[in-house]
């Protein structure tokens, strides 16, 4: 390897109005190495990669590629140098094939005539290269998502990229296929790629990188050899101060045997074009545990969340808590019977953004006769308890009167879970909680929910992030296709036994799972 | 305390500049047609403000525009744009026209609540179909409502012209198209002789009257109920997130319906102040627009209820000092009507602009107060750069 660094970054820093995503970065990166880039949400990673990427011009400092200071105008003077990025979010057309995919943009046309045969050979050869495992004439609406990551790879190396930027590659992936990255990252390092991999899962950070650098607050706190770096090193680094890791998970005792809460029987529900989302899918939530619910996104998780909470109609079967049947009922009438509601999305679901904190703070409780004197808010009331809830909970916000969307999603969430622990619920339903958290605000919602748990409460709680649904559930059912394809108490199955119940490559028999709640 | 003249400055920031922004391009437009733009400014503000009569005028035709802004603007916050006050104020009027020339023998004091009432009650129905059709159906409320304005107008006319003509309208001339006159029980007076009695006298062909103390109100009343009630919480709720607010338990529906016929309850009083103290009898020359007028005029104010008693003065002024420039300084009525227009698209662009960069410097402020440790210097302890 040489010893001169492939990639410098000297003194970047971007502003944007109101925050500086970079301060004075200085960074670089060997050839050859898959280099991991770390920090919470928020600590300016994606603005960095973006400058890399020739997306955003930096405001100081200077880039020097191969030794030559090089100064980019967007993503095409990044191409031309080998550098190609990866982005969360696939920039794929689902009904072009694989190799019309990869290929647009940098058709090879002979005579103004496209030959799709011949870029199908083209990309087969690349492929094969690299030894990645895809079909060049499938529509890419028929792969995987980790398939489909895969072109998106390919995409940017048919582009002769050797720098490849990957922006949270493993956030959409299962376990298994998280493997399958790692292999074709491994290859593409061995062919002489330097990979820059962004994340915040530290577990993978530190199986695959060479080198971590991380990240707080748009500034480089440090770069570590993974073969030197520890998991609570790291997140300190991130956070500033010691993260738990270990969570406290002791049985619960109540006065009697746990009582059934929440219960799902024999559930059916339609979803987008009166498609079963949900096909007869039963459970029981009861005091004092977590049921967690795991699965690839869009197993028909969203719309049993949505049937139990009463926001979508079920087709089949009941819902039931503590013995009365609450099929059908409006939302208003499920939540005031005690069932708190963690929405999987907080700004489409969890938040009015342009309304106020202290609004926010009462959504869903707006009704209390608490909250009212006569027919009218008693202002001064309803912000003395707002102030308290937030005080309580930790959340950090200049003035409850302003917009909650200026606030960080951290605080947002915070306040969203404040609102719903205080409401004195019997049961919670909780869908995606930490999604798109930073490691403080993940660690405060888990304790949140693992102190419910202790108060005897019933959790249901639904997660794509099966690090998350294995660390809180005593019992965690897997979806596929709307159906429960097992269940299992965490611990006792292999990860890649799980990952392979999430991709419906086995499934138990149905008697199996019925009887668990016959 | 502080923050809060903030926050009112900064909600400020928008409409004024736009202001600024619109009378600069309505210069433009004056140099184009070869009128001095500073004369004429000049012209329209000394005739507007240096007669009481115009200053009458501008509150008078303020009047209505509340009433319309307020309708539009509870519409916008429930997530609605009901163009149909246009249709629900003919509605409205001709309602309270019937009730004001055919219910007989009432005092004053009850013929013209009843009158008012009968006006809501036709803006109420008028707006009723659109919305059991939005809920029940998913019709968009901005198509339905566009046509019942068309129905609207044809069924007045119809009404004025087929079923109500006043038949004895004398005999000097042609008969005017138009019911019988209402009856003075019904007409609501002026407030000249309250002015008098306050030291103003204004000359007693101004129409200024107590609608316009109603509209007030009724802004004060929109207000409470928007940002103090329950029902005006969720009605915000609905309008700017639907899901949130049906997750948290409203049901989305009924707030839309319930905010939709209360905005067509006050687009019935729109035609009110014209109808019982200005002409006293509803004829097919009876004015139209206001509706349309209404939607510019709730938007310059941000859908604010004191920002609309604001802008319909505004748009009152624009309307008055129209007629000053065209007779003291020869610019065509038309030029008038550019101005509105242009006011219009630039409040529309800038409040816009404005807004996006309002919230930017918000999150900042908020992201500076929260911050556990600043973002600045974690690695140089002593402060400083």
């Amino acid at each position: 390897m040489a010893k001169t660094p492939l990639l410098t970054l000297t003194g970047i820093t971007k502003r944007f109005p109101g925050v500086v995503a970079n301060r004075d970065i200085t960074l670089s990166i060997e050839r050859g190495e898959i280099h991991a880039i770390v920090g919470e949400n928020g600590a300016g990673k994606s603005t960095l990669m973006r400058i890399i990427a020739g997306l955003y011009q930096p405001d100081e400092g200077q880039i020097v590629l191969d030794g030559r200071r090089i100064q980019m105008r967007g993503p095409r003077d990044a191409a031309r140098l080998g550098i190609g990025m990866v982005h969360q979010h696939f920039m794929l057309i689902p009904r072009f094939t694989v190799a019309e995919n990869i290929v647009l943009g940098e058709e090879h046309a002979r005579g103004g005539v496209f030959s799709p045969r011949e870029a199908q050979e083209r990309i087969r050869r690349l492929a094969a290269q690299y030894q990645f495992e895809l079909d060049p004439a499938e529509l890419v609406e028929n792969l995987s998502v980790g398939a489909q990551q895969r072109v998106e790879l390919l995409k940017v190396l048919y582009r002769g990229a050797s720098i490849i930027i990957l922006d949270e590659p493993t956030a959409v992936l299962v376990p298994h296929e998280v493997e399958e990255l790692f292999a074709n990252l491994r290859s593409l390092r061995q062919a002489g790629k330097t990979i820059i991999f962004i994340s915040h899962k530290l577990d993978e950070v530190l199986e695959i990188a060479d080198r971590i650098t991380v990240l707080r607050a748009g500034q480089v706190i440090g770069t570590v050899p993974a073969s030197q770096a520890t998991k609570e090193q790291l997140a300190e680094m991130m956070v500033g101060r010691p993260v738990l890791f270990h969570l406290e998970k002791p049985p619960v005792k109540l006065g009697g045997p746990p009582i059934g809460v929440l219960e799902a029987r024999d559930l059916t529900v339609l979803g987008a074009h009166r498609r079963e989302a949900v096909s007869g899918v039963s459970f029981v939530v009861r005091q004092g545990e977590i049921l967690g619910v795991a699965g690839v996104e869009g197993n028909g998780q969203t719309e049993l969340v949505e049937a139990i909470m009463g926001l979508r109609p079920v087709a089949k079967g009941k819902v039931i808590l503590l013995g009365r049947d609450i099929t059908g009922q409006p939302p208003s009438t499920i939540r005031n019977s005690g069932v708190a509601f963690i929405p999987e999305d907080r700004h489409r679901q969890g938040l009015v953004l342009p309304m106020s904190v202290w609004e926010n703070a009462i959504l869903g409780y707006h009704r209390a006769s608490a909250y009212r004197r006569g027919i009218f808010y008693d202002l001064g009331r309803v912000k003395d308890r707002v102030r308290n809830l937030i005080r309580t909970y930790d959340v950090r916000t200049p003035d409850i009167n302003g917009r909650v969307e200026t606030l960080s999603g951290g605080n947002q969430q915070k306040l969203i879970v404040a609102k719903e622990m205080s409401s004195a619920p019997t049961a919670i339903v909780a869908s995606q909680p930490t999604r798109g958290l930073d490691v403080g605000a993940t660690e405060f919602v888990w304790q949140q929910l693992l102190q419910a748990r202790a108060q005897g409460l019933a959790i249901l709680l639904v997660s794509a992030d099966l690090e998350e649904v294995l660390a809180l559930s005593d019992r965690v059912i897997v979806m596929y296709r709307g159906r429960i394809v097992t269940e299992f108490v965490p611990g006792t199955l292999a990860a890649t036994t799980i990952g392979e119940y999430m991709l419906g490559t086995r499934r138990d028999t149905p008697a199996a799972v019925g009887g668990e709640n016959a | 305390m502080k923050r809060r003249w903030v926050s009112l400055g900064l909600s400020l920031l928008g409409p004024v500049s736009a202001l600024l922004i619109s009378a600069i391009l309505g210069a433009f437009v004056m140099l184009a047609i070869g009128k001095n733009p500073l004369q004429v400014y000049a012209v329209m503000i000394s005739y507007n403000l240096g007669q009481l009569d115009s200053i009458g005028s501008i509150f008078y035709r303020a009047t209505p525009l509340i009433f319309s802004g307020l309708a539009v603007a509870i519409g916008f916050k429930a997530g609605l744009f009901n163009i149909g006050v246009e249709g629900q104020y003919y509605l409205g009027a001709f309602f309270a026209s019937w009730a004001g020339v055919y219910i007989k023998g009432l005092p004053a004091y009850i013929h013209l609540p009843l009158v008012i009432l009968f006006g809501i009650a036709g803006g109420v129905i008028w707006a009723w179909l659109p919305i059991y059709l939005k809920v029940k159906r998913g019709a968009h409320e901005v198509i339905t409502t566009i046509m019942m304005n068309s129905i609207a107008s044809a069924v007045m006319l119809y009404f004025i012209h087929d079923v109500f003509m006043d038949q004895n309208q004398g005999t000097l001339g042609a008969p005017r198209v138009r019911m019988p006159p209402i009856q003075p029980t019904a007409r609501m007076p002026t407030m000249l002789g309250f002015l008098h009695a306050i030291g103003i006298d204004m000359p007693n062909y101004v129409a200024i009257n107590w609608f316009l103390v109603l509209a007030v109100l009724a802004a004060v009343a929109v207000y409470y109920v928007l940002w103090r009630t329950p029902f005006g919480y969720e009605l915000r709720a609905v309008g700017q997130n639907p899901q949130a607010a049906e997750a948290a338990g409203i049901n989305t529906k009924r707030i839309q319906y319930q905010a939709f016929l209360l905005s067509g309850a006050i687009a019935g009083l729109v035609g009110l102040s014209d109808l019982l103290t200005y002409f006293g009898y509803l004829d097919i020359d009876f004015p139209k627009g206001y509706g349309f007028s209404g939607i510019a005029v709730a938007l310059l104010a941000n859908n604010n209820p004191f920002g609309i008693i604001l802008s319909s003065l505004l748009f009152g002024f624009l309307e008055r000092g129209g007629l000053g420039i065209q007779a003291l300084a020869g610019v065509p009525r038309e030029v008038t009507t550019i101005l509105e227009g242009v006011v219009i698209l630039t409040v529309v662009t800038v409040t816009a602009i404005i807004g996006r960069q309002v919230r930017a410097y918000e999150r900042h402020m908020a992201a500076i107060a929260t911050a556990a440790e600043p973002p600045v210097d974690t690695r140089a302890p002593g402060g400083g750069q």
